[in-house]
């Protein structure tokens, strides 16, 4: 199978802007507090939110992050403007430019449309080669990035510019204080005492080509291969995950499997993990069926309990983190969690020092409402 | 695996639209009259869902139904190996401006719970996949004037990828109040308003039908996405002629061959239809190629959509009747050793 290279990334998010800014913070794991949203509209008991530093300008804000990623991520890659030109953008964002349409109606203003980041990401790299962008809810960063690798091996393309992004959305806020699935402290996955999720902005794109185009450029390092993706549909409830977590096994099994990838040879699980009662129990036992022994011993590094749920772009930054692991051969230590695990999501969440990184693949989870799921397997670029 | 020479057949099409009973009825150039019945129906199960949702779900049904995919209400097939895309541009958009204004006014207590998981941009094709329990590869694609052909596009592309067996594609409008306003300033003449209806085709390897036993006899042989319509035109093959020509939005000749034999404007038949023009130029090249063409008329039919000043790129879907197959310049017939996709879990 052709073997799909990360030659370059970007990122921004509370963290800061740029991927050395997103390592650093990994590695020291501090604990961050969510702040309340800029928005004199948000009338709700829980406004909280990660911002992320978003560049000025009259785009909608998830384009505004998408381009601050995007930029990086073509420099690192070293992408001239004849590449970026016949290089597809596959984009993910669950909300979209939500601060251009999530508003009331007002018949004499005009209504924009909302899913115009990928378009506006390729118009602005100079890409012709066609936008997609996929609206998979929460796990539309994991689907854009699997698109991508798809597009590739199917000979569409050698270079793809893909990734997510996700701003701050009052509707989205607003209906997670009105289920009650906003924790009022902090996006708390797999603790004992976790009260729902705290959404985070944040986007991360990348570089993705053949390892011949690769090479043709004079590419000389990589981060990762996307190495599988596996992709299912609980078909089962629109905001509630199905309790067996079946489907979220088959996206990891499959994954596991297009990438060659055993349980063994796995070192680290970016999960989904939101910090949502049912969703994290559900996961932390598909974990447990798929991983079996090995799951006890496995680091799980719960990357939304740094960020919060970046929503659209968790996946990508899930990957971003995933790729970040297997080129420092390190695996930070998780936010601090304390003693209180939740008994029930019996997951290894190594806390203290970073700890070397074993095992050549990293397996990511990207789950949605609607039971949309993608899993992704990475693997180290020297493997 | 990936199998990019893997032979995708159209196993069903539905449509839901008012006064247009199925797919040979949008070969008609006739607009369809106003409906007869309260649109769109509305069950118990259904009551509490989005207009665009209610919509595709009769255009997925219909579609699944005449695949034979369907007993029942239930499926015949392991959902394992069906798979769902949706195409709408403006699918969800009346929920999210009702609760961003309901949000406004009263904060999270004027949300309806009924609303919340409505609010989600993959919710149609979440309830596609919940209604008839398909558990392979669900996507969402709001992709401008291009989406409902780039939605047929990525079916092709799932099922070649071996990531499912069978692929439900729906491209859906709502005119609901809020896609009516974000139109209006687009309308091109008084009346002109937004296609209140879907379209759906099930795609299905030529493996997985022959399986089933079932004579499909249309192929989707290519799609492309290109700059411009000429360039997608080219990119699938159909640069010199086509049976049917299918064209843009209102821009009849872009991307035009220079030989076609027969004309599907839905420009000029139906109302805009944004995400879902893609998918209802397919289920009426499928409803035109199953009936045997004159003798010299290409058995082929050509969709092309996007591509005007405002758009970001073109597409192009090329349908061929079974028979005309391989086509000079085209995929050949699949290789044995890569059409059967992984075994069903």
């Amino acid at each position: 199978m052709t073997p799909v290279l990360i030659t370059g990334a970007g990122a921004v998010s509370c963290l800061g802007v740029g991927v050395p800014a997103m390592w650093k913070a990994l590695c020291a794991a501090p604990e961050i507090r969510p702040r309340p949203a800029a928005d004199p509209g948000a009338r709700m008991r829980l406004p909280l939110i990660h911002p992320a530093p978003a560049e000025p300008g009259t785009d909608g804000r998830a384009t505004r992050l998408a381009l601050t990623a995007a930029r990086e991520a073509i420099v690192d890659a070293g992408l001239t403007s004849s590449e970026c030109a016949r290089a597809p953008v596959v984009l993910g964002t669950g909300g979209g430019n939500a601060d251009h349409w999530e508003r009331p109606l007002a018949a004499a203003r005009p209504a924009p449309p909302g899913f115009t980041v990928a378009a506006a990401l390729a118009t602005a790299i100079g890409s012709g080669a066609g936008a997609t962008c996929v609206s998979n809810a929460c796990a539309a960063g994991g689907f854009a990035l699997a698109i991508a690798a798809d597009l590739i091996r199917t000979g569409e393309a050698e270079v793809v510019v893909a990734g997510g992004a996700e701003a701050y959305s009052r509707v989205a806020l607003a209906c997670f204080n009105r289920m009650g699935a906003v924790d009022a402290r902090a996006c708390r996955p797999f603790h004992r005492d976790r009260a729902g999720t705290v959404f985070g902005e944040g986007a991360a794109v990348f570089v993705l080509e053949t390892a011949d185009h690769a090479r043709r450029r004079g590419v000389r390092h990589a981060y990762a291969r996307l190495a599988g993706s596996g992709w299912s549909c609980d078909a089962h409830h629109l905001t509630a995950p199905e309790p067996a977590g079946s489907q979220i096994r088959r996206a990891m099994t499959d994954a596991l499997d297009e990438a060659g990838a055993t349980t063994g040879t796995v070192g680290c699980v970016v999960p989904h993990g939101t910090g949502t009662r049912l969703n994290d129990v559900v996961e932390s036992q598909a974990l447990g069926a798929v991983f079996g022994d090995h799951a006890a011993h496995l680091p799980v590094y719960s990357l939304k309990a740094l960020i919060g749920h970046t929503a659209g772009a968790a996946g990508a930054l899930g990957a971003l983190a995933a790729a970040l692991m297997l080129d420092h051969g390190t695996v930070p230590p998780n936010a601090p969690l304390g003693p209180e695990q939740d008994p029930h999501c019996p997951v290894n969440l190594p806390q203290g020092p970073s700890q070397p990184l074993t095992g050549r693949h990293i397996l990511v989870n990207a789950f949605a409402f609607g039971g949309n799921n993608v899993s992704l397997v990475l693997e180290g670029s020297a493997a | 695996m990936t199998c990019p020479s893997t032979t995708v057949l159209v196993a069903g099409t539905g449509v839901a639209i008012p006064g247009v009973p199925q797919g040979a009825g949008l070969l008609a150039a006739v607009r369809p009259p106003h409906p007869p019945l309260p649109w769109p129906p509305s069950g118990r199960d259904t009551r509490f869902k989005d207009r665009a949702t209610r919509i595709a779900l009769v255009a997925a049904e219909a579609a699944l139904a005449e695949a034979g995919l369907l007993k029942d209400g239930s499926l015949t097939v392991p959902g394992t190996t069906v798979g769902t895309v949706v195409s709408s541009n403006l699918g969800n958009l009346d929920t999210v401006c009702r609760s961003a204004d309901a949000a406004v006014r009263a904060g999270p207590a004027g949300l309806r719970v009924v609303d919340l998981p409505t609010a989600c941009s993959n919710v149609v094709a979440s309830s596609v996949a919940i209604r008839f329990g398909l558990n392979a590869v669900n996507l969402t694609l709001c992709n401008g004037a291009t989406s409902g052909l780039d939605a047929v596009g990525w079916a092709v592309r799932a099922l070649r990828s071996g990531r499912a067996r069978r692929m439900v594609v729906v491209g859906v409008e709502p005119a609901d109040p809020v896609p009516l306003h974000m139109v209006a300033d687009q309308a091109r003449a008084p009346g002109d308003r937004l296609l209140d209806g879907a379209a759906a085709l099930v795609l299905e390897t030529a493996q997985a039908a022959a399986g089933r036993g079932r004579p499909n006899s249309v192929t989707v042989t290519a799609y492309a996405r290109r700059r411009d319509p000429a360039a997608a035109v080219r990119a699938v093959g159909a640069g010199k002629e086509a049976g049917l020509w299918l064209p843009p939005g209102h821009r009849a000749d872009d991307g035009r061959p220079p030989h076609i034999c027969a004309v599907c404007d839905m420009a000029r038949t139906l109302p805009p239809a944004s995400g879902a023009l893609g998918v209802l130029q397919c289920v009426a090249a499928a409803a035109w190629l199953s009936v045997t063409p004159p003798p010299g008329t290409p058995p082929t039919a050509l969709a092309v959509s996007g591509g005007a000043p405002e758009d970001d790129a073109a597409a192009a879907v090329l349908l061929s009747a079974l028979s005309s197959m391989p086509r000079p310049g085209l995929p050949g017939p699949p290789r044995p050793h890569c059409e059967e996709a992984p075994p069903e879990r």
